[in-house]
């Protein structure tokens, strides 16, 4: 990565460079050929998206281009409202973009079948719902839906998926509890494992640590550094806690308005003037042996 | 993770869960066919003809009956029945069939409310949510008081068929269901749609049908018309026989299969729209198909029993509250008690007062207190 500088916003200019798809491509391959960790795993690319909501005149997300390096974590950091989710939401294609091309190994996503994708792209939301009597072994059994045909039953390699997500997702003690008993944090766990079960190439998570407490937060990101580990799946996030994002991607990416305003390794990215000028806090980073420590200090304002 | 049980206890206990669900349904199921048997049973004995239960019993269980061929195909073909009994034949021919409608309209029903109540995510759905009372409620109005006794003759190339409306009625009902059933989509749809619209879009078809519905009560002239039309929009199954078997079966077996064998789906659709999609399920088309479904054992069950109440709401309800929300076992458990209540509720409407009310009067006013005791027993409700 070492071609990606931290581009910095300067006046609300554009900060990445409108770059033409096919120069895009040639890139990728670059990057592929001296990655060190040649993976199955396939790159997620993002090219020149436009997400608006219908009745709004401004696009929630202007022109982002967005790549994740296949096997590896990418972060997205931004403040409330930068347009992280509904960038999420739009290149999972579950709210339609307005422009711009999502490549998923290649293909684009749009000319996939809605299970074909999801066999391939697994998003978890912020906030979902199940029935408070169902068990747990149940809703995780229902990220194999995409797996099976209407009227299957659940195969040899469903259960296998099945029992490999509830170990790597660590609720094999809540297998049988049902979803109205348990806590909040056992419940995001739950829900990651189902989306696990999925077994797909890319997985993205939208703030899976937000409002968790301590444990299950590192219980949530000790599943993430498994996945790095492993390197099979290529994993998108959107974390609010900067530190968690130096921490545990190789990627980070800030967005501000909808617009992407720096990319690249945590320590390029997270320095003292991204987090004034996006995050507008003032804050001292510095590198410690675990990692960035990043201190907020005050508001910034103006 | 805190409080990791041993892996004896974890494997007892999960036996101990599988154990107890299933015996759950299993009883349940169990428990509803008694009813329906005992209850069908007090059906068959009572009424204007009087009988001793040896009597009934013989009249039931009579060979010339059970072992004829002419006899099963004239019940449910239609054609010349055999020579019977006296008590055979009313035994046969006006309890028996009944009581089995009471059957097919309780599953049906109570799928129907199931399935609502899955699509629109909220627990007080009933079969009529999306408006299928107030389309089948003006199409029997416009029926009786527009058509009142005429025989309509279709040429066919072999022979004349002769419709008269009350023949016609309850195609007509369960058309004018299905119909409202659209509109209400119809309306709903903007870039797709979602449980609030399709609710939303559920009132606003029922309000404006239900006063078109009770602006034709004005134009009917005859208390005959007006007491027909009550019945039908309040729910009877008064003077039901075998044609109203062989009315109601075909359908209700397609819309039964197709619910049992779209479980899966309405457990995936619980979780709610977008994990549903990022599941890989087309939501709309989904949710679409499965509410025509449900429509189309609501309109089954109207066409043959009127606009019965209550039974797609609570039967759901009592199922959930003892098998859980798992849609394979709702569903299950919703084709067996809602039998037990419709055929019980059809002994109260039948046999307790000098003249037969319609069943829909008594699921009212069983599915009211049942309610009324669900709200103070319960925290939440509304959603599953």
């Amino acid at each position: 990565m070492s071609d990606e500088r931290p581009s910095l916003a300067d006046g609300g200019s554009q900060a990445v460079p409108p770059s033409s798809s096919s120069q895009r491509a040639g890139d990728s391959v670059a990057e592929d050929d001296e990655s060190e960790r040649s993976t199955d795993a396939n790159e997620f690319v993002g090219e020149d998206i436009v997400v608006g909501y219908p009745g709004s005149e401004e696009p929630v997300i202007d022109d982002a281009t967005i790549r994740l390096p296949p096997g590896e974590v990418t972060a997205l950091v931004g403040p409330n409202g930068s347009g992280k989710s509904t960038l999420l939401a739009g290149l999972a294609d579950q709210i339609a973009i307005d422009a711009g091309t999502v490549l998923l190994d290649g293909e684009d996503v749009h000319t996939l079948e809605t299970k074909e994708l999801a066999r391939k792209l697994g998003l978890l939301s912020q906030e979902n719902v199940a029935p408070n009597s169902l068990s747990v072994a149940e809703l995780v059994s229902h990220g194999r839906y995409p797996h099976r045909g209407v009227f299957d039953s659940l195969s040899d390699a469903d259960r296998e998926a099945i029992e490999g997500a509830i170990e790597l997702a660590g609720v094999d003690h809540l297998r049988d509890r049902e979803i109205g008993s348990l806590s909040g944090g056992q419940r995001q766990l739950v829900w990651i494992a189902m989306v696990l079960a999925q077994d797909t190439d890319v997985l993205l998570l939208d703030e899976p640590t937000t409002f968790l407490d301590m444990h299950h937060q590192l219980a949530v990101m000790e599943i993430i550094e498994r996945l790095r580990d492993e390197g099979d799946v290529t994993v998108g996030l959107v974390l609010h806690d900067i530190e968690q994002a130096a921490r545990y991607a190789d990627h980070v990416v800030a967005l501000t308005d909808g617009e992407i305003q720096a990319r690249g390794d945590p320590e390029t990215v997270l320095t003292e003037e991204l987090l004034r000028d996006v995050f507008a806090v003032e804050a001292t980073v510095e590198a410690t042996e675990r990692g960035l420590q990043i201190t907020p200090l005050a508001p910034h304002n103006g | 993770m805190a409080g990791d049980p041993s892996t004896g206890e974890a494997v007892s206990s999960r036996l101990a869960w599988l154990d107890r669900v299933d015996s759950s349904l299993l009883s349940l199921c169990l428990a509803s066919v008694v009813v329906v048997l005992l209850a069908g049973f007090v059906q068959i004995r009572y009424g204007d003809f009087a009988m001793t239960w040896g009597e009934a019993w013989a009249a039931v269980s009579d060979p010339n009956v059970l072992f004829s061929v002419q006899a099963w195909k004239g019940f449910l073909l239609g054609g010349e029945l055999p020579e019977l009994s006296n008590q055979s034949l009313i035994v046969w021919n006006m309890r028996i069939p009944r009581v089995i409608v009471a059957v097919f309209v309780g599953m049906n029903l109570a799928v129907s409310g199931a399935i609502f109540q899955a699509v629109t995510r909220n627990e007080l759905a009933s079969p009529f949510i999306l408006g299928v009372s107030s389309g089948a409620g003006l199409a029997i109005l416009l029926t009786l008081v527009a058509l009142p006794g005429v025989t309509i003759a279709i040429p066919l190339f072999v022979a004349e068929f002769q419709v008269s409306t009350s023949m016609l009625l309850p195609v007509f009902a369960a058309v004018g269901g299905v119909v409202a059933f659209v509109i209400v989509y119809a309306i709903a749809w903007k870039n797709g749609t979602s449980p609030v619209r399709l609710v939303l879009a559920g009132v606003i078809v029922s309000t404006v049908f239900g006063s078109l519905q009770r602006a034709m009560f004005f134009f009917a002239d005859d208390l005959g018309v007006v007491q027909s039309a009550i019945a039908w929009i309040t729910g009877s199954l008064t003077g039901t026989d075998w044609e109203q078997v062989r009315m109601v079966l075909p359908w209700s077996v397609i819309a039964l299969a197709l619910a049992v064998l779209a479980a899966r789906q309405l457990n995936v659709l619980l979780l709610g729209e977008r994990t549903a999609s990022s599941l890989g399920m087309r939501v709309e088309r989904v949710r679409f198909a499965l509410s025509g479904v449900a429509v189309l054992a609501a309109a089954a069950s109207i066409a043959v029993a009127g606009i019965v109440g209550f039974v797609g709401l609570i039967v759901p309800h009592m199922v959930r509250n003892i098998v859980g929300s798992d849609y394979r076992k709702l569903i299950v458990g919703c084709l067996f008690v809602g039998p037990a209540l419709l055929v019980a509720a059809d002994v109260g409407a039948r046999l307790a007062l000098p003249v037969q009310i319609p069943v829909g009067i008594v699921t009212g006013l069983v599915g009211g207190p049942y309610f009324l005791y669900l709200m103070r027993r319960q925290e939440t409700m509304g959603e599953i």
